[in-house]
């Protein structure tokens, strides 16, 4: 009997497939942002916001990731975008190969790629798929405790975006008990407060992530 | 349900290593497990069995060794384990903190002949 020490990564593959997603997206030129949160979140609403809000500055790709359909994709192109669906058929969040092999074989380039990972606050939070950053969404009527009781995906996230605060009157969600416990899983985390539905708050988060771009413009220049 | 994909991600990389270096039945897999991840061991066990026969990994048994949450304060300059994820220095309750350890889930060492 001999013992051969291994000391790999589980995820080495879907790393590297990752690293090489980054690779590419680099000579895209792109930010790539990871938009996880719960099915009905507003996922598809955020990011139709973001879009209307950067897109006279910006070359936006977003990339849907859904378990069947295309009607979130449908919703994306009307905003004349482009959009890219995968469909995982039964898997419960996207990896890097699935993003590989969904990437345009254009050279087009963009300022900005959006990806709308799958409904699901666990699994999607352990694959990378050669983002930049995990953006995490919270709606109000999912409740104010959901960073306690997913911790892995609001401590990896740089942003989080409370939405649905239109609905806050009938819902118990304590907005500052968020930000608190939030802060104690994340304390370098981005909170925004908004609305996707009345639009309220998305100006500030839409000017966040046009600075990230220009941030990273900027580092690639030098 | 994502433990199906990782416990194959498991099988391959433990494949790949026991050809590498000439070793036909697989006895033992030693895992490291962080407690900060959103894996299971029960359900990576399970399709472990299920994605087994036929295999190198057939008669291999998975030794699991859980990897605690340990956290750097970066005001107090403490290191601590804490039980849950709850990334708050237990001294002085500063949030401001590195993970030290918590998030691995790599293969420490296959054994087999």
């Amino acid at each position: 009997m001999k013992k051969i020490d291994v000391l790999k990564p589980v995820l080495v593959s879907n790393k590297e497939r990752a690293l090489q997603n980054r690779k590419l997206f680099d000579r895209m030129n792109s930010l790539v942002i990871n938009v996880i949160a719960s099915p009905g979140a507003g996922k598809t609403s955020v990011i139709c916001r973001i879009v209307e809000h950067l897109r006279p500055r910006c070359r936006i790709l977003v990339i849907e990731g859904d378990i069947r359909g295309q009607i979130d994709s449908q919703r994306l192109k009307k905003l004349k975008v482009d959009v890219i669906q995968i469909n995982t058929e039964t898997a419960c969040h996207l990896d890097a190969y699935m993003i590989a092999q969904a990437l345009p074989r254009t050279k087009k380039k963009y300022d900005l790629v959006l990806v709308e990972n799958v409904g699901n606050l666990v699994c999607p939070a352990e694959f990378e798929i050669g983002e930049d950053y995990k953006l995490a969404i919270l709606s109000t009527p999912e409740g104010d405790d959901k960073p306690y009781k997913y911790p892995l995906l609001f401590h990896l996230a740089r942003v989080v975006i409370i939405n649905k605060v239109d609905l806050l009157s009938y819902t118990d969600f304590d907005v500052d008990r968020a930000i608190v416990q939030l802060r104690k899983q994340n304390s370098r985390v981005r909170v925004f407060v908004v609305s996707a539905k009345t639009g309220e708050g998305m100006k500030a988060a839409g000017d966040f992530i046009s600075n990230d771009i220009n941030a990273r413009k900027k580092k690639v220049r030098n | 349900m994502h433990e199906l994909s990782v416990t194959e991600s498991l099988v391959d990389l433990c494949r790949r290593e026991a050809e590498k270096n000439s070793i036909r039945k697989v006895k033992r897999v030693n895992i490291a497990l962080g407690r900060f991840t959103g894996f299971s061991r029960d359900s990576i066990r399970f399709y472990f069995e299920i994605l087994r026969p036929n295999s190198c990994l057939e008669e291999a048994k998975l030794k699991f060794r859980e990897i605690p949450i340990i956290i750097d304060c970066k005001k107090c300059r403490e290191q601590s384990e804490i039980g849950e994820p709850i990334l708050i220095c237990p001294r002085c309750g500063n949030a401001d903190i590195e993970l030290r350890s918590g998030r691995e889930f790599y293969v420490e060492s296959i054994e087999g002949e």
